[in-house]
C-alpha cells in the first residue's frame, strides 16, 4: 500500500479522470510493447519493491510521446483522451462505450521509463503519473527542441521552456556576502548557510579582521589569537607563495600549488618577508605587489604585523640593540607591510637597516632576529630553537617538534632539548661538523653552525613528510634550516654562521645593487642566487623552479642523508642508525 | 628496528615512540615544584614525552611505572590549560581509565553514579557544529549533492541516519522548493534514540516546508541506529532515496573478536610489548640483538595485517550487514562523512599515536576558535573529543565505538558493498571553500581526494565526505 498512498498524494485531482480512462484503455489492450512482468524482471525483493496491487505499465517511446493516441479507425482523427475517442466514435455509429464510475477498488498504476539504462525503467523506481513520465522521458531521453532565444540554455519540454523564458535574464541573486547568483536555487542554498552562520557571528563578536572583504558573513568563528604563533603558523602555506614569487614562472606553479584561489593572496607577506630576511630587496616587492597584493587582505598581513611585536618583545634578548633588530627582523619578516607600501620610506629604511646590519658588529643578534622570524612564521614544524617566541605553540606543533627529536636521536638529546636547561657538550662537535658539512651542501650557512645537525635532520624529515605539498615542504625545509643556523648562535660557532649569513646576504645585496630586480626574469634570477646562497646546490634550484623533480630530488637527498647521518656519526648506536634510515627511507613520518 | 620499515605502526608513528625513549633528564624524578616552572612549549615537549612513557608502560602492563608517571602529568596537565594542557588532561585519563579497568569491580565502582546525560550530550555535539566548521562543510557537500542527484525527481527522500541537526534541511528544504523544475514532494526519514530531538526536528523542519508550501512529511525512527529496522525507514516505490550518514559508520566496527586475542583490559601486552620493549632497550642492545627479536616477533601474526584489510573476517561483520542493508535500499545517493584518522588500530600505541595527531589539530581547532576560559570549549573538549579519547584509549572489543578509518579504506569498503563513488561537484566544492574562507583562519583546508573531500586543519586530514551510488 505504500506505493499507492504515495500516488494519491501525487497525483493531482484533475489527472484522476485521465488515469482512470487510462486504466480502463490498458486494461482493455495489452500494453503496446516490452510488457513487462515486474516481479520476474527484478532480481532481488528489495524494501522498494511495488506494491502488488500497482500495475505496472511500460510504454514504447513512440506510443508515450504520440499526442494523440487514441486514433479513429474510420477517419484517423487522433484524440488526447479515450473518452473523447468513444464520443467521436459515436457519430460514426459505432459501438461506443463511456467508462462508468465504479465503486470497486481503482487500481493504482505506475509508469516506466522505456529508457532502459535509466532508473525509472525498474519497476521499483517507476513514476506514478503519465504525465510525469513523458515529461521525465523528453527532459531526460529526449531532444532538446526548444532553445531560450536570450541564453542559449535549451530544454526538451516546451513548459519548462516557457518557465524559464519569462524570467530568463530578469533575476540576478546577491548575497549580502556579494556572490552573485543567476540561478535562484543555488542563491537558497547558499543564502541558508550564509544567515546560519551569520547568525552565528552576532552570537561571537567579530574583530576587526573579520570585517575585511565579503567574508563576514562566513565569518562565524574567527577568534583571533592574540599570541599568535599558531596564526602565524596558519600562514604558513605561503612557502608555495613565496615560491610563486621567487620563481617568475608563477603560471607554471600554479595547478602544482593547488588552489591559488585561497585567501592567502595576503601571503605575498611572508614570501617577500623570506626575501626582505635574505636580501632586502624591497625593489622586489614593487615588482610583485600588483599580481598577489589584492586590497582586503592586506589588512590581515598588517594585522598578522602588528601583533608581532607582543611576540617580539619576548625574544629581543640583547638590550641595546633590541630596537634596531626590531626594525631589522621583525619588518622585514613582514614585508607584507613594505610591499603594501611600496615606496614608503620604511621599506628603504628597513633595507638600510639590514644592509648596515650586515656590515655592523650586531650581525649575530640579527641574525638569530631573522631567523625566529623565519621560523615562527613558516613552518609548523620548527621555531623550536627559539622557545621565547612561542608562548602558545600549537599542540600539532609540539608533537611535529617531538616527533622531529625522536627521529633525530642519538645519544645526545641533551642538545635537542636546549630549552630544558642543558647546553650541548664539546663532544658533540666533531658530529656536528660532519653533519653540518653535508646539510651546508644543501643549506648553505649551515656550513659550520652548531645547530645544523639538529636542524638538518628536521629539514630533512619535513621535506619527506611533505609529500603531498612538496612545495610547502621545502619551504618550510629551507626556513627550519635556517632558523637552526640562525638560531645556533649561542654557541661558539656564531662567528662563522654569521659569516656564512652575511656572506649570502652581501651577495644578495650586490645582486639586488645591479638589477634592481625590475621584472619577472630577474625575480627568477634573483631566485636562482637566492637558492645558491641559501642552498647552496643546483640541485635545489632545480627543485624550486621544476617542482616535478623536487620529490625524487628530495627523497635522494633524504636517503642519502639519512646514511649520512648514521655512517659519519661516530657516537651514535648501529640501532639509530637503522632508525634514521628506516625514517627517511619511509616517506611518511607524521 | 629494520621490521619496522613495513609495518605501518612504526612508519607512522616512531619518531615519536624514539622520542618518549629519549631521557629528557635532569627532570624525570626531580622534585614536582620544578616541573610548574616550565615554559608552554618545554611543558608540552614533557608532557607528550610523559605520555608516551606513561602509554608504553600502561601497554606493558607495569602499573606502578605508568602511575608514577600519571602523577607526573597530573602536576602538568590542566583542561583549562594551553592546548597540549588540555589534551594530556584527557589523555591521562583516557590511560588511567584503561588501567582501572584490569579490575572491573574498581571500575565500575567508580563509574557507578556516572548517568549518561544524553541531552548534555546533545548539546555538546551541537556546540561541536557551531564551534567547528567541519560539519558545516560536511553538509553544504551533502545538499549540493542530493540537489543534484535529484534534478528533476519528484519523489524525495532523504534518510538522515543522525537526525540531531535540522540547519542542513532547512537549507535543503529551501533549496528544494525553488527548483526550476518544481518542488518536489519531500519526505526526511530521521533516526535518532531520543523522541525529543527528532519531535524538534520535525517541528522545525515542517515549519519551514510550510512556509515554502512545500510538500513534506517528516518520519522519525526512535531507537539506535545498530538496532535500525529497515523496514521503519518506509522505504517507498518511485522516491528516488538518499541517505545521509555524518559520522555514525564507524561505529559498525565495533566488534568483540578482539577478545579472542586479548584477554587482559590492559590488551595489547603480547603484541605491542614486545615492539616497545625493544625501543626501550634501543640504547643498550645491539644491532644483532635487535634482528634477532625481530625475527621473533616477525613470526607471530601481526594484528596490523587484520585491521589493514577492511573486509577481513575480523572485525567487520556489522558494518558489512549494515552496508548490505543500505544498498538494499537502492539510493540513489549515499554520502557518507567521516573522521578521516586512523584510530582503529589494534595495539593501543598504535592508536595513541595516531589520536595524538588528530586531536592535537583538534585542540588546536578549538584554541584558535575560542577563549581558553570558555565554556563551551570546556564542554566540547571534555564531553566530546575527552570521551573519544577515552574510547578510543581505555576501550576494547565492541565497547572501543569511535574507530575511525581512513577515507581510503571506507572507499575500499563501500565498493566491495556494491556503491559506486559519485565525484563531488566542483559547484559543492566551492560552496564549501568559501564557507572555510569565511572562517578567516588559515589553519582549515580542504583537500579534493577522487572526488571525494577531506577537511584537513592545516596538514591533518580530521574529516571526510564522500559520495556514492548503487552500484546494480
Amino acid at each position: 500500500m505504500a506505493a499507492a498512498s504515495s500516488s494519491a498524494a501525487f497525483f493531482g485531482t484533475s489527472e484522476e479522470n485521465q488515469n482512470q480512462m487510462i486504466k480502463q484503455q490498458q486494461s482493455s489492450t495489452t500494453p503496446p510493447s516490452s510488457s513487462t512482468a515486474p516481479q520476474t524482471k527484478k532480481k532481488r525483493n528489495q524494501p522498494g519493491t511495488p506494491n502488488p496491487d500497482v500495475e505496472v505499465i511500460a510504454l514504447s517511446p513512440k506510443s508515450l510521446m504520440a499526442t494523440n493516441r487514441f486514433i479513429c479507425e474510420v477517419c484517423n482523427k487522433g484524440f488526447q483522451r479515450e473518452q473523447n475517442l468513444q464520443l467521436h466514435r459515436r457519430g460514426h455509429n459505432l459501438p461506443w462505450k463511456l467508462k462508468q464510475k465504479t465503486t470497486k477498488e481503482v487500481k493504482k498504476k505506475v509508469y516506466l521509463c522505456p529508457e532502459p539504462t535509466c532508473v525509472h525503467h525498474e519497476p521499483a523506481r517507476a513514476l506514478g503519473d503519465l504525465t510525469g513520465i513523458k515529461k521525465h522521458y523528453s527532459r531526460k531521453h529526449g531532444e532538446k527542441k526548444w532553445k531560450c532565444e536570450k541564453c542559449s540554455k535549451r530544454y526538451a519540454v516546451q513548459s519548462d521552456w516557457k518557465a524559464h523564458s519569462k524570467t530568463c535574464g530578469t533575476r540576478e541573486y546577491r548575497c549580502d556576502c556579494g556572490t552573485l547568483f543567476s540561478r535562484r536555487d543555488s542563491f537558497i542554498t547558499h543564502r541558508a548557510f550564509c544567515d546560519a552562520l551569520a547568525q552565528e557571528t552576532a552570537r561571537h563578536p567579530t574583530n576587526d579582521l573579520t570585517a575585511m572583504g565579503s567574508h563576514h558573513l562566513f565569518g562565524g568563528n574567527h577568534h583571533q589569537m592574540s599570541l599568535g604563533l599558531s596564526q602565524l603558523q596558519a600562514h604558513n602555506q605561503p612557502s608555495s607563495n613565496m615560491l610563486r614569487l621567487g620563481s617568475g614562472g608563477a603560471a607554471k606553479f600554479e595547478h602544482l600549488i593547488g588552489s591559488p584561489s585561497n585567501p592567502s593572496s595576503l601571503h605575498n607577506m611572508p614570501g617577500s618577508m623570506f626575501f626582505m630576511a635574505d636580501a632586502a630587496n624591497q625593489g622586489f616587492h614593487q615588482d610583485h605587489q600588483s599580481p598577489h597584493g589584492n586590497g582586503p587582505y592586506m589588512n590581515k598581513a598588517l594585522h598578522g604585523l602588528l601583533q608581532l611585536p607582543y611576540l617580539q618583545g619576548n625574544t629581543n634578548n640583547s638590550g641595546a640593540n633590541s630596537t634596531n633588530l626590531f626594525n631589522l627582523g621583525f619588518f622585514p619578516n613582514n614585508g607584507g607591510s613594505s610591499s603594501m607600501s611600496a615606496g614608503e620610506s620604511g621599506g628603504s629604511s628597513a633595507v638600510n637597516l639590514l644592509n648596515s646590519g650586515f656590515l655592523s658588529g650586531n650581525q649575530f643578534n640579527m641574525g638569530d632576529q631573522v631567523g625566529s622570524g623565519l621560523s615562527s612564521l613558516y613552518s609548523t614544524t620548527t621555531s623550536m630553537q627559539h622557545e621565547s617566541i612561542s608562548p602558545n605553540m600549537s599542540a600539532t606543533a609540539l608533537l611535529q617538534k617531538a616527533a622531529q627529536m625522536g627521529s633525530t636521536t642519538s645519544n645526545h638529546t641533551s642538545s635537542l632539548l636546549r630549552g630544558l636547561g642543558s647546553s650541548s657538550s664539546s663532544g658533540m662537535k666533531p658530529e656536528r661538523q660532519v653533519l653540518a658539512a653535508n646539510f651546508g651542501g644543501n643549506f648553505g650557512g649551515g656550513g659550520s653552525s652548531r645547530g645544523g645537525g639538529g636542524g638538518g635532520g628536521e629539514t630533512l624529515r619535513s621535506q619527506m613528510e611533505n609529500d603531498d605539498n612538496n612545495l610547502q615542504g621545502l619551504m618550510n625545509s629551507l626556513a627550519t634550516a635556517n632558523s637552526s643556523i640562525f638560531g645556533a648562535g649561542h654557541g661558539q660557532d656564531q662567528s662563522n654562521f654569521v659569516g656564512g649569513f652575511a656572506g649570502s646576504g652581501g651577495t644578495q645585496v650586490e645582486h639586488h645593487g645591479n638589477n634592481n630586480f625590475s621584472n619577472v626574469n630577474e625575480g627568477n634570477k634573483l631566485h636562482q642566487n637566492l637558492a645558491g646562497s641559501i642552498g647552496g646546490t643546483d640541485k635545489l634550484t632545480l627543485d624550486f623552479l621544476g617542482v616535478g623533480e623536487m620529490v625524487r630530488n628530495i627523497g635522494g637527498a633524504g636517503s642519502q642523508h639519512g646514511i649520512n647521518i648514521g655512517s659519519l656519526n661516530p657516537e651514535m648506536k648501529s640501532s639509530a642508525q637503522a632508525t634514521s634510515t628506516q625514517q627517511f627511507g619511509s616517506g611518511k613520518l607524521v | 628496528m629494520f621490521q619496522d620499515e613495513s609495518s605501518p605502526l612504526s612508519s607512522s608513528s616512531s619518531p615519536l615512540q624514539v622520542f618518549s625513549m629519549m631521557s629528557l633528564s635532569p627532570n624525570l624524578g626531580s622534585p614536582y615544584p620544578w616541573l610548574r616552572e616550565l615554559k608552554s612549549e618545554e611543558r608540552g615537549l614533557y608532557l607528550i614525552h610523559l605520555l608516551l612513557t606513561c602509554a608504553n608502560h600502561v601497554a606493558n602492563g607495569s602499573l606502578e611505572n605508568a602511575n608514577i608517571a600519571l602523577e607526573q602529568i597530573s602536576q602538568l596537565a590542566s583542561p583549562d590549560g594551553d592546548t597540549m594542557q588540555r589534551m594530556a588532561a584527557y589523555f591521562t585519563e583516557a590511560l588511567a581509565d584503561r588501567i582501572l579497568k584490569a579490575w572491573p569491580g574498581l571500575h565500575k565502582a567508580l563509574n557507578s553514579t556516572r548517568i549518561a546525560l544524553v541531552s548534555e550530550e546533545i548539546l555538546v555535539r551541537k556546540l561541536f557544529f557551531e564551534m567547528f566548521p567541519f560539519l558545516k562543510v560536511a553538509f553544504v557537500l551533502t545538499n549540493q549533492a542530493v540537489i543534484e542527484a535529484m534534478e528533476g525527481e519528484k519523489m524525495v527522500h532523504i534518510i538522515d541516519l543522525n537526525a540531531a541537526e535540522p540547519a542542513q534541511w532547512v537549507a535543503l528544504i529551501q533549496a528544494l522548493s525553488a527548483r526550476p523544475e518544481g518542488q518536489p514532494h519531500l519526505r526526511i526519514t530521521g533516526v535518532h534514540q531520543r523522541k525529543e530531538v527528532l519531535d524538534q526536528m520535525a517541528h522545525r523542519l515542517t515549519e519551514e516546508a510550510e512556509k515554502l508550501d512545500l510538500p513534506f512529511q517528516f518520519n522519525p525512527v526512535v531507537g539506535k541506529l545498530e538496532n535500525l529496522d529497515v523496514e521503519k525507514l518506509r522505504v517507498k516505490t518511485g522516491e528516488a532515496l538518499a541517505i545521509s550518514s555524518v559520522l555514525q559508520l564507524h561505529s559498525f566496527l565495533a566488534s568483540d573478536d578482539e577478545h579472542h586475542r586479548k584477554k587482559s583490559p590492559l590488551g595489547s601486552k603480547n603484541l605491542n610489548g614486545v615492539h616497545l620493549q625493544r625501543a626501550l632497550q634501543m640504547n643498550q642492545s645491539t644491532l644483532g640483538e635487535l634482528l634477532e627479536k625481530d625475527t621473533v616477533n616477525g613470526c607471530s601474526p601481526s594484528p596490523d595485517s587484520a585491521s589493514s584489510s577492511p573486509l577481513s573476517s575480523t572485525g567487520s561483520v556489522k558494518i558489512d550487514g549494515f552496508l548490505n542493508a543500505l544498498w538494499g535500499l537502492s539510493p540513489k545517493l549515499m554520502v557518507v562523512t567521516e573522521q578521516d584518522s586512523n584510530h582503529n588500530g589494534s595495539t593501543l600505541m598504535e592508536r595513541l599515536l595516531e589520536s595524538l595527531y588528530s586531536f592535537a589539530a583538534l585542540f588546536d581547532c578549538s584554541e584558535s576558535t575560542a577563549a581558553r576560559t570558555s565554556l563551551e570549549r570546556f564542554k566540547v573538549e571534555k564531553m566530546l573529543f575527552g570521551e573519544e579519547i577515552k574510547n578510543i584509549i581505555a576501550c576494547e572489543g565492541t565497547e572501543r565505538k569511535e574507530r575511525h578509518e581512513k577515507l581510503e579504506k571506507w572507499i575500499q569498503r563501500l565498493n566491495l558493498a556494491g556503491f559506486g563513488n559519485i565525484p563531488l561537484s566542483y559547484y559543492g566544492m566551492l560552496h564549501a571553500r568559501r564557507l572555510l574562507q569565511g572562517y578567516n583562519c588559515d589553519g582549515y583546508k580542504m583537500k579534493e581526494e577522487n572526488g571525494c573531500v577531506v577537511i584537513c586543519w592545516q596538514d591533518r586530514p580530521l574529516f571526510s565526505v564522500s559520495a556514492w551510488r548503487c552500484r546494480k
